[in-house]
């Protein structure tokens, strides 16, 4: 009973203090607390993928710009209310997901890894083609932006919702299926897991987690999209901010997302840093320190990796 | 329970605390945000990092030209302090940028930022603000029209670029192939978005009756690496006239290319790519460029003994000494750079004793000057309440002397007329 309580309650109290905090931020913090809100969800969503199911993406950040773009072109042409646009960014991206995953089952480890990264990079380059609607590199904007509080307290309310809709999926049936197929792929489709299924399901869910991240993401860019915005490097922060959160774990989440969201202002205020190269030396420095303080985060990825080569391990160092 | 009610409490009582302290914190008000009796505020974003960091002499540049200037007295007795902050040209951080500069920075305006796509992304935000974005190193005509003409929902006075704008540009070739070039077959390179687009509506403007002599138009996309089927394309219309509407990278690639499949057309390139050291590339790599044509509203290569070239030198060498090797090479982004903060303190200066946001606004919009040593000798800066473009001439330039040579004055400065 305990053991159940003290997680309820710490989860309550963080609710809490995030839904007063914006009472006590400035306008410029709400706006940077959303950000850090934006990337919980797409964290949350590659953990799902990586940490759950074992299958390497460097391809969130393309997800993440087929729902900015799916938020800024229904906002720009349709005017369609900015909360409506996110169902349609997770269910397209969910649609996306899922089309990924198809051959994705046929590709193991790096060469999942690469097929995902090639989607990362020509992903942001479908705009520049298609400048007609999108602008092309002059990028677009949203018919409406809406204030910090705001965004705030929707990129807020949708990681809340994501984090339940997670903590549901994970912890019943499809949990159980997700994390076979990490273990040991032969003892999951022997057990009855359908790979096929529950591969590109994991995808799919993943995938639509990062569309409506995107989509809060353009409406933090001040609802503006354009390609720069979703480079590789995106797909990479993620990817790092799921590995210091801990793979296979919900609750580092939270400080992954920190991480990513927050440090490039923490690091401006670091003396002698400055701008431009600096502030990349110092997010690589704390990385490397994170990841020898906080082991599981490292075990947590070379895990998904080397259970695709070698034979099963008996325990996952990162679940907890 | 007792447990669990008693972290509940402390941690309500945590944000209590940060509730108060944060709000008191940030309650001090301020006359005009970032102007003391000592210093001016003011901050700019730039690309330092990532694919567009050539231009990273530009904000370097700047920063040295107001060196100079504090150590001679500053504006009125007040020294300007420059933050530049990198953006890597991608507006997700941009804005979060712009907004740390305006809130927590409480600069007095944002100068010299650089990017089309980086400023539309926040010129929303810097009018709801009223901080004045002044002299954005971006030649859209956006900034000049939108300051009493509603744009994205609302008319933008607070946003003010510098350039001529590339419509502008292209309008003068074309009037310049419409007088001077009889049976012209003009085919035309772009980059694919707004920024090519420009160049083509202001060409055919220029051509006027003869925008027919415009026999293909090919475009590529911003990040592709490779234009020669467009190029051979254009070749195999017969086209005479090559007008390439690029940045740097693909502007070198579209010279190389031309000259590699034995295509001599007389060639005509957008201003942004007529940067010496890039087109010493295109020259190393097999490009022909004599003859190339151009235009700037900067001196030439042949004018490095105007006073005003003679002082980005001694700047140069006081107080940015980085930048020595590339003023050599000829990198023409440093002059821009000295002009533009030229105009900048220019403003300042008829912004008042004690400079507020609006009162820098009307100074910006009520400029009149030809003393910027900087810019292209005799051209004058000028704006009004219902003219927002503060250069709007600009000099032919014509490449001459070979794989060592540079651009040259061709007649003399025109009036792109809008």
């Amino acid at each position: 009973m305990r053991r159940r309580l003290v997680p309820l309650v710490l989860i309550a109290a963080l609710a809490v203090l995030l839904a007063l905090a914006p009472l006590g931020l400035s306008d410029y913090h709400r706006g940077l607390w959303a950000h850090v809100g934006v990337y919980f969800i797409a964290i949350l969503g590659l953990n799902i993928l990586v940490g759950y199911t074992g299958q390497i993406s460097i391809g969130h950040g393309a997800f993440m710009a087929i729902g900015g773009y799916t938020t800024a072109l229904m906002s720009h042409y349709h005017h369609l209310n900015l909360i409506a646009t996110l169902p349609l960014s997770f269910a397209i991206t969910f649609a996306c997901g899922l089309l990924v995953g198809i051959p994705a089952l046929r590709f193991r480890g790096v060469y999942l890894a690469l097929a995902t990264f090639a989607l990362a990079v020509s992903v942001p380059e479908l705009p520049l083609k298609w400048s007609k609607w999108t602008g092309g590199s002059g990028g677009m904007q949203t018919a409406t932006t809406p204030s910090n509080l705001w965004l705030y307290a929707v990129s807020w309310t949708c990681a809340a919702l994501a984090f339940a809709a997670a903590w549901l999926l994970l912890r019943g049936r499809t949990g159980r299926a997700f994390r076979s197929i990490r273990d040991s792929e032969l003892a999951a489709a022997s057990s009855g897991v359908s790979l096929p299924i529950y591969k590109t399901l994991a995808f799919g869910v993943s995938a639509a987690f990062a569309g409506v991240a995107g989509s809060l993401f353009v409406l933090v860019t001040n609802g503006f999209a354009q390609p720069n915005e979703f480079t590789v490097l995106l797909s990479l922060q993620l990817l790092i901010g799921a590995a210091v959160a801990g793979l296979g774990s919900l609750w580092g989440t939270l400080a992954g997302a920190v991480f990513v969201g927050l440090l490039p202002e923490l690091s401006t205020a670091v003396p002698f840093v400055g701008q431009g190269h600096g502030q990349d030396v110092v997010f690589g420095l704390i990385v490397i320190v994170v990841m020898l303080l906080l082991p599981n985060g490292v075990a947590g990825l070379l895990f998904a990796i080397d259970s695709r080569f070698n034979a099963p391990i008996k325990s996952d160092p990162a679940a907890s | 329970m007792g447990k669990q009610a008693k972290i509940s409490a402390v941690l309500v009582g945590i944000a209590a605390v940060a509730t108060v302290a944060v709000s008191a914190a940030s309650a001090a008000p301020q006359a005009t945000p970032g102007v003391t009796a000592k210093t001016i505020h003011v901050g700019g974003t730039f690309p330092l990092t990532g694919v567009a960091s050539a231009y990273k002499t530009i904000p370097a540049a700047e920063s040295a030209y107001f060196a100079y200037v504090n150590a001679h007295g500053g504006v009125n007795g007040r020294k300007i302090d420059f933050t530049v902050v990198d953006d890597a040209y991608n507006p997700a951080e941009t804005v979060p940028a712009v907004q740390k500069l305006v809130e927590q920075d409480k600069v007095f305006a944002l100068f010299g930022s650089l990017g089309t796509a980086t400023s539309l992304a926040t010129w929303g935000y810097t009018n709801q603000h009223k901080v004045p974005q002044v002299f954005l190193a971006s030649g859209d005509a956006y900034w000049g029209f939108c300051a009493h003409k509603a744009c994205a929902g609302s008319p933008k006075p607070y946003t003010i670029g510098w350039q001529p704008d590339y419509a502008s540009e292209g309008r003068m070739y074309g009037k310049y192939i419409a007088a001077n070039i009889p049976n012209a077959k003009i085919g035309i390179l772009f980059q694919n978005d707004a920024f090519g687009k420009n160049y083509i509506t202001g060409m055919q403007q220029g051509l006027g009756a003869k925008k027919s002599e415009i026999v293909d138009t090919e475009g590529f996309a911003a990040t592709d690496t490779t234009v020669t089927q467009q190029v051979l394309a254009l070749k195999a219309k017969g086209a005479n006239v090559y007008f390439i509407a690029a940045t740097p990278a693909q502007a070198i690639a579209a010279l190389v290319t031309a000259t590699k499949i034995g295509w001599a057309p007389t060639t005509f390139l957008a201003n942004v790519s007529n940067i010496r050291p890039f087109l010493l590339v295109a020259a190393s790599n097999g490009a022909n460029l004599d003859g190339l044509i151009s235009s700037s509203y900067l001196p030439n290569w042949n004018q490095q003994n105007l006073p005003g070239m003679k002082l980005v030198k001694s700047i140069v060498g006081t107080y940015a000494p980085d930048l020595s090797s590339d003023l050599a090479q000829g990198d023409s982004n440093i002059v821009y750079g000295m002009a533009v903060a030229w105009t900048f303190v220019y403003a300042l200066e008829h912004a008042g004793k004690n400079p507020t946001r609006a009162s820098l606004e009307t100074a910006l919009h009520s400029m009149n000057t030809s003393k910027n040593p900087f810019v292209y000798p005799g051209l004058v800066i000028k704006t009004s309440r219902t003219d927002n473009f503060p250069i709007e001439q600009l000099i032919m330039t014509k490449w001459s002397g070979g794989a060592s040579g540079g651009m040259l004055g061709v007649g003399k400065l025109q009036n792109t007329g809008r």
